[in-house]
């Protein structure tokens, strides 16, 4: 297996799985991930196992709950010989209902097999929305 | 901001683990301070706490240090970004304080390195902010 370069770490962070998360593009989000990945929140140690079980439950759960969703002001960490990604970055959301949008700081570690996610760890700066 | 890094992989490895993590644990200030710049900032970003400038750091390093009689890092899992003069890693905290009592954190810290110590490192933390 040839390895990856940086800029493909970049790219699955920002313009797949962010960019389908904040379009609400569910095969897009879960295409990056590996069908056997898990991601866990790690503020309130939950963790959601399995692309098409755990993962897909939480994205539409998420999806349901918000009409908005942004991330951006990327900073990466980005390691090619340990195939894993750190990035910092600004969230907004907005919950379906209201008009507020919500703002956090969280930071995600992506680690990767063969050019998907296998595992996900997020902190969040507020409330876990990621049930 | 993107800083000029002088460390190559190892060495950016062995200043967040072994000059500063270590020197941490042992309780060993000056050398923990040795590998901040003057006006380098300590951001709990969980905690939306900010620690600016290599004096506010010491009096945090301090309190933090008066309060727990053991400070316990380990189980480090380190991304090095060499050509950016970035490393992050997730560890396992534990502190225990003068009544004996133990906490654990599951924590990630992000370090921006300018020539070759931290100018910015930003922490997420599982539970309660013991940096204050």
């Amino acid at each position: 297996m040839i390895a990856k370069p940086y800029e493909y770490y970049v790219d699955i962070v920002t313009k797949r799985y962010f960019h389908g998360v904040d379009n609400f593009d569910m095969p897009m989000v879960l295409d990056c991930f590996d069908k056997d990945a898990s991601l866990t929140e790690v503020t309130s140690m939950t963790t959601h196992q399995g692309r098409d079980t755990g993962i897909r439950m939480m994205f539409l759960r998420l999806f349901h709950a918000q009409s908005r969703i942004w991330h951006g002001n990327f900073v990466h960490t980005c390691d090619v010989d340990e195939e894993s990604i750190c990035s910092q970055f600004s969230v907004e959301v907005t919950p379906r209902g209201t008009s507020k949008p919500l703002r956090y700081e969280n930071a995600n570690r992506f680690y990767l097999k063969n050019g998907r996610f296998t595992e996900v760890f997020v902190y969040m700066s507020g409330e876990n929305l990621l049930k | 901001m993107q800083y000029q890094c002088s460390l190559d992989r190892a060495e950016l490895i062995d200043l967040a683990i072994n000059r500063y993590f270590a020197n941490v644990d042992a309780k060993n200030l000056d050398d923990v301070m040795a590998c901040f710049h003057d006006n380098a900032s300590i951001t709990i970003q969980s905690a939306f706490t900010v620690h600016n400038g290599k004096e506010n750091i010491r009096r945090m390093f301090t309190g933090f240090m008066n309060t727990y009689k053991t400070i316990i890092h380990k189980d480090f899992r380190c991304t090095v970004d060499e050509r950016n003069g970035r490393i992050a890693a997730s560890f396992v905290a534990q502190n225990e304080d003068h009544e004996g009592n133990w906490t654990t954190l599951n924590n990630t810290n992000f370090w921006r390195i300018r020539d070759d110590r931290f100018q910015e490192i930003h922490i997420y933390m599982s539970g309660e902010n013991p940096l204050t």
